[in-house]
């Protein structure tokens, strides 16, 4: 049996029937579900907020405001190829790592080769871009699934960052790599610049629309003719590729790097996808979404930590936000 | 039989002609040698029991699944078609059950899955930006043209009816479907009054210069819309005949294996 849709607006009208005559107000109605969805995670986060700014004097500052956007930002970036690959279906639980080896590798060229910056830089995307490749052409060459591949990656990649990091000072780099990740504004400019190119991405171009067809129905969109194989590694790719900026910025930053960095980012990126109300089995979503939910978790860890609430605490709050959120998914997916 | 059938194959022009397709799932013989052949301008059922082979048979024409043996002619010349995508190329479209459109995607998106129209310009030659605008466009004219009635195009898949939505699916064969429409079950899931309306769709589907293979286990479908029916049981092709030459009970019992001494 094919689905049988319970939407209230068309019950079982025939094909030569409509449910709105007029064209131009359901591009609207589109547009407006479109907006709907957004503006539910966007109340969300105005509404912890404004919880925070109630309960916490401190919390009551521009500064606050603009630590939570710098905060977020850098995982925000990670966040958005997560983005990519979780509405195609696909999983990426080793971009924690890429982020560790990109970073270890770009300071390998500043410090040790003392190459220019916008040398490090491609080269750091470069190996994140590379990472995300071998990611998606080891699944849809074995066919194991994106779960184990990148389990294998999360811990492979680890150890290959250790290798490269070890024996080595990564540390005291030029002020004008200093520059990239350093303070709140650039890292918000370049979050903002990510999430712009990839929410185009997304709606606008052949391969983009292909992660919804894909993580909608695989086999509909293999049989209509998507390359499936192709399109999977792309994403994987741009995963990647979101990975090594935010470690590039990370590097930047903190002005060193060490392989130990990156730990768990795979977790929190997944985390704002969902909260941002990206389905966790593909098919819907969008950076939009994913920019909002890394805020609001940004915002519940700062709030909490203002609160002198620890980050113990803050773990337990981000987990049960996390199984509300696909709860909240899971339940939708029922009503349908 | 042999006599019979030489003289159908002069009277029109095959468009397409399966020869020995096999299909064997290890030991089991999901196919066995069966030849299908499709005359220019016509519907072809093709009927059986579950498991008769009818969706294996359409998927092994069409490259959804390879298969063990048997060669495909397309206008007289034999064609490789190893994929869905080989299968379009030489204009068959098919509508597979249950697997024609995807819910989290518009209709428009759905019309052009695999086949997006990029921008005339630098931005779709480089990065694949696509044309909604047209796409849009020619959905409204496609379903102008085929008289249904979908306004929200824009809309998911999902908020549309059964017939809707089989509708939907059945116009992607006349858009992009050159010469062949495969139908597999196009009212399976369909309430009487939808069965009867998407129906009527695929009979439309000839003055669009389609040719149409459907499988359907519906009797009254296949006496009303078709012109031949070929019958399957057990992965064999057990007759195929004129549609005005038989009647409801002598299918089922073809079908069945009832009436052995029947088949031809």
């Amino acid at each position: 049996m094919t689905n049988t849709p319970k939407n209230s607006s068309t019950p079982n009208s025939s094909p030569t029937m409509t449910s709105t005559p007029n064209s131009s107000s359901t591009n609207w109605d589109a547009m407006k579900h479109q907006f709907m969805q957004i503006w539910q995670v966007l109340a969300a986060l105005v509404l912890i907020y404004m919880v925070f700014f109630i309960l916490s004097p401190p919390f009551r500052n521009i500064d606050t405001l603009l630590s939570i956007f710098g905060q977020a930002s850098i995982l925000a970036i990670l966040a958005c190829g997560t983005t990519v690959v979780l509405i195609s279906g696909g999983l990426d639980l080793s971009v924690g790592s890429i982020f560790a080896v990109v970073g270890v590798v770009v300071g390998i060229a500043l410090a040790e080769y003392e190459l220019p910056v916008y040398a490090a830089v491609l080269i750091g995307l470069a190996v994140g871009t590379l990472l995300g490749a071998f990611n998606g052409i080891v699944q849809v060459v074995t066919g194991v699934p994106a779960f184990i591949v990148t389990l294998g990656g999360l811990t492979a990649y680890k150890g290959f960052a250790e290798i490269l990091a070890s024996g080595r000072d990564l540390s005291r780099f030029p002020d004008s790599f200093k520059v990239l990740g350093s303070g709140y504004l650039m890292p918000m400019i370049i979050m903002f610049g990510a999430a712009l190119i990839i929410g185009l991405f997304l709606t606008k171009t052949r391969l983009g629309n292909h992660t919804f067809a894909i993580g909608g129905n695989e086999e509909v969109a293999r049989l209509s003719g998507v390359k499936i194989a192709k399109s999977r590694i792309y994403y994987y790719m741009i995963g990647g590729l979101m990975a090594a900026t935010a470690a590039i910025l990370e590097v930047s930053k903190l002005n060193f790097a060490m392989p130990a960095r990156g730990q768990s980012y795979e977790l929190f990126a997944i985390a704002a996808v969902v909260i941002g109300g990206t389905s966790l089995f593909g098919g819907r979503g969008g950076v939009g979404k994913t920019i909002i939910g890394m805020l609001i978790m940004q915002t519940i860890n700062v709030g909490l930590a203002y609160m002198g609430v620890g980050t113990s605490v803050q773990r337990i709050a981000i987990g049960a936000i996390i199984i509300l959120a696909v709860y909240w998914d899971v339940s939708r997916r029922r009503s349908r | 039989m042999e006599k019979n059938e030489i003289k159908h194959l002069q009277k029109a022009k095959n468009i397409l002609e399966a020869r020995g397709i096999s299909k064997h799932y290890g030991g089991i013989k999901a196919l066995d040698d069966v030849d299908l052949v499709l005359r220019d301008g016509e519907v072809l059922a093709v009927v059986g029991d579950n498991g008769a082979g009818k969706s294996t048979l359409v998927k092994a024409i069409t490259g959804a699944i390879s298969r063990t043996s048997g060669t495909i002619l397309f206008d007289g010349e034999e064609v490789r078609i190893d994929s869905p995508t080989d299968a379009k190329a030489v204009g068959i479209e098919t509508v597979y059950q249950d697997l024609a459109l995807v819910n989290e995607i518009s209709i428009t998106k759905n019309i052009f899955l695999g086949r997006e129209i990029v921008k005339d310009n630098i931005l779709g030659r480089v990065f694949g930006v696509l044309d909604f605008k047209k796409m849009d466009t020619e959905t409204r004219d496609l379903f102008k043209k085929l008289d249904i009635r979908i306004a929200d195009i824009y809309r998911d898949a999902q908020a549309f009816s059964g017939g809707q939505r089989q509708a939907v699916a059945l116009s992607k064969t006349v858009l992009f479907g050159k010469r062949i429409a495969i139908l597999d079950e196009p009212t399976a899931a369909l309430g009487v009054r939808e069965s009867k309306m998407a129906m009527d769709l695929v009979a439309s589907l000839k003055d669009h210069g389609l040719s149409v293979i459907m499988i359907t286990h519906n009797m009254q479908h296949v006496m009303n819309y078709c012109d031949r029916v070929m019958v399957l049981r057990l992965g064999r092709l057990v007759a195929v005949r004129d549609v005005k030459d038989v009647d409801g009970d002598t299918l089922v019992g073809l079908i069945t294996g009832a009436n052995k001494s029947k088949v031809a």
